[in-house]
């Protein structure tokens, strides 16, 4: 039996400029699964997400997605393929409502009763963003923000979402919130490549992890190996 | 200053100030997008001045190489103004291909966007005076139908006399102004226009082709040029080939006024400085851009962020 991968990269290189930001990554996501992404500052892993957004341009390889080379892609047709991106520092439009950033992420559909579904749905998934639809997303909270990020990819329904520390600054409670909510999406269906860097907490909510260094993948294992490994314990999960 | 001459200055203001405004959205919504100003905004205005003046039916001097030519069809002239302006539109989408898209894909320096945009402009100048002269065209005066010259506001012992194409300009530019509102607030596009002043990379991940919104952009406020200079013509004149460069740093005047990227701000702007023009006593209407430049000068000072501009907050 083969498992279906949704998304495989393969032989990818990243340069900014001098800088080889990553060599050679193969990298592949199963149908359904979460695979978390840990590694130092600095060790690649946003710009692992932002090759499969196409948002930097690899030096060599192919991102595949469904079948499908995207390495030529331009960004917003990746969106149109499946894939939403919750990128780092949550880039929400700080000046425009709540409202108007969930339904720009839907800016690639136009079904729009099932649009507002799904803007409703988004509102019990958040209710604090309920509460808040009107306020402009400058203001919100830091964790408030946070939640609008993923919201907002999840408008375009995507079939893989790609999380790029989304507990990052939160306090303890709001981050559990978000974890409680990425395992719901988990059990929806939705497949999840995720960039953490609480390692434990990603690892104990994922199915696999790779274990990024200097640009370089050095170890990829079931979750629940990658938490008992002793290497790995002293180095990240502290 | 009796009331009645007040009135009629004010509605003169009104009038020239609304076309103020809908040329200067043009400059702010490029702006607004990419960053920069187009210099060749004012070029674009003159262009679509002899569009339609062609388009009309009317006939060209005895200069350039163009001399006595005329198109074998006639237009009525508000077809000739909505198509002159579409053309603009579609020359200004052109020239973004030609003279900012290659810098952009560089990631070129703004200045040097500016540069090639002013270059852009002389091209344009340069390219009218070459093909039809630089003599003074005069649109006939029935453009806008049989009426009247004039229309009294006042009463017959105290006429308050508007010039009806005055009204007809303003009327067309807050039609316009309407449909630009609406445009950005309530459709898609708006939004995501918006979505892209605010981060192009934002956009980008929410699906926006922000290639074609860039081009959807040129061409609106190519349009707007174009229209303009249609409207302004109409009501004094095509005066030359350099006609819109002194229109064009008038717009500049304006946007600068109102808050650089702010779309109140360019309509505000565009009133204020037509306002202020309109009341400069007849003995002095060659300071009439002084006028303009001085308001720009103290702003500058007292409140560089424009008039409707929020302050810049610094970020640490
Ligand atoms: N736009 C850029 N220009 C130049 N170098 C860059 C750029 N973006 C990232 N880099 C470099 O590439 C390397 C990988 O960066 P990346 O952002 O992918 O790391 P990361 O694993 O996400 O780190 P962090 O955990 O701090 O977010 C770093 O050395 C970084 O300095
Ligand atoms: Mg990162």
């Amino acid at each position: 039996m083969t498992i279906m991968n949704i998304l495989e990269i393969i032989n990818l290189s990243v340069k900014y400029d001098a800088i080889q930001a990553l060599k050679d990554i193969n990298l592949v996501v199963n149908q359904g699964e979460i695979v978390t992404l840990i590694g130092a500052n600095g060790a690649g892993k946003t710009t692992i997400l932002k090759s499969i957004s196409r948002l930097v341009k690899p030096e060599q390889g192919q991102i595949i997605y469904q079948g499908k080379d995207t390495t030529r892609c331009r960004p917003d047709q990746v969106v149109k393929l499946g894939i939403a991106h919750s990128p780092e520092g949550r880039r929400i439009l700080a000046k425009q409502t709540v409202l108007n950033n969930l339904e720009l992420g839907a800016y690639i559909r136009s079904d729009r009763l099932r649009i507002k579904a799904d803007l409703e749905y988004q509102f019990t998934l958040f209710p604090r963003l309920a509460e808040r639809r009107h306020q402009i997303a400058g203001t919100l909270s830091g964790g408030e923000q946070q939640m609008l990020a993923i919201a907002r990819a999840l408008m375009s329904r995507p079939q893989l979402l790609l999380l790029d520390e989304p507990s990052l600054g939160l306090a303890p409670h709001i981050v559990q919130e978000i974890f409680a909510i990425i395992r719901q999406l988990h059990q929806s269906g939705v497949t999840i490549l995720l960039v953490e860097q609480n390692a434990r907490l990603a690892l104990e909510n994922s199915d696999r992890g790779y274990v990024l260094e200097a640009g370089i993948l050095k170890m990829t294992q079931k979750a629940s190996d990658l938490l008992n490994d002793q290497r790995l314990r002293e180095a990240y999960l502290g | 200053m009796d009331f009645s001459l007040f009135l009629q200055n004010f509605l003169n203001g009104l009038s020239i100030g609304s076309v103020y405004a809908i040329f200067a959205l043009g400059y702010t919504l490029v702006f607004s997008i990419l960053g920069i100003i187009n210099f060749a905004h004012g070029a674009i205005f003159t262009l679509g001045a002899y569009f339609t003046y062609a388009l009309a039916g009317g006939k060209f001097g005895f200069n350039g190489i163009l001399a006595n030519a005329q198109l074998p069809f006639q237009l009525p002239f508000v077809m000739a103004l909505l198509l002159s302006s579409v053309l603009s539109g579609l020359v200004t989408v052109l020239l973004e291909r030609l003279a900012f898209k290659p810098l952009r894909a560089r990631n070129a320096d703004p200045l040097l966007t500016l540069v090639s945009s002013l270059g852009a402009a002389l091209v344009i100048v340069n390219l009218i005076q070459y093909l039809v002269g630089a003599e003074i065209y005069t649109f006939p005066a029935n453009i806008y139908g049989n009426l009247p010259e004039a229309i009294n506001f006042g009463t017959a012992t105290k006429p308050i006399n508007i010039r009806t194409v005055q009204i007809i300009v303003f009327g067309v530019s807050v039609i316009i102004v309407t449909c630009l509102t609406y445009l950005i607030n309530y459709t898609k596009v708006g939004k995501a226009l918006q979505a892209i002043a605010e981060d192009t990379t934002t956009a980008s991940l929410l699906g926006i082709n922000s290639e074609r919104l860039i081009m959807i952009t040129f061409f609106i406020s190519g349009f707007l040029a174009g229209i303009s200079g249609t409207l302004v013509s109409s009501s004094v004149s095509i005066a030359g080939p350099y006609f819109g460069i002194s229109f064009g740093l008038k717009g500049l005047a304006v946007i600068v006024l109102g808050g650089l990227g702010n779309i109140p701000g360019a309509i505000g702007g565009g009133l204020l400085i037509g306002l202020a023009e309109a009341f400069v006593p007849s003995d002095y209407s060659g300071y009439k851009d002084a006028i303009s430049f001085g308001l720009l000068f103290i702003m500058l000072l007292v409140r560089p962020q424009g008039l409707f501009g929020k302050k810049l907050i610094q970020k640490v």
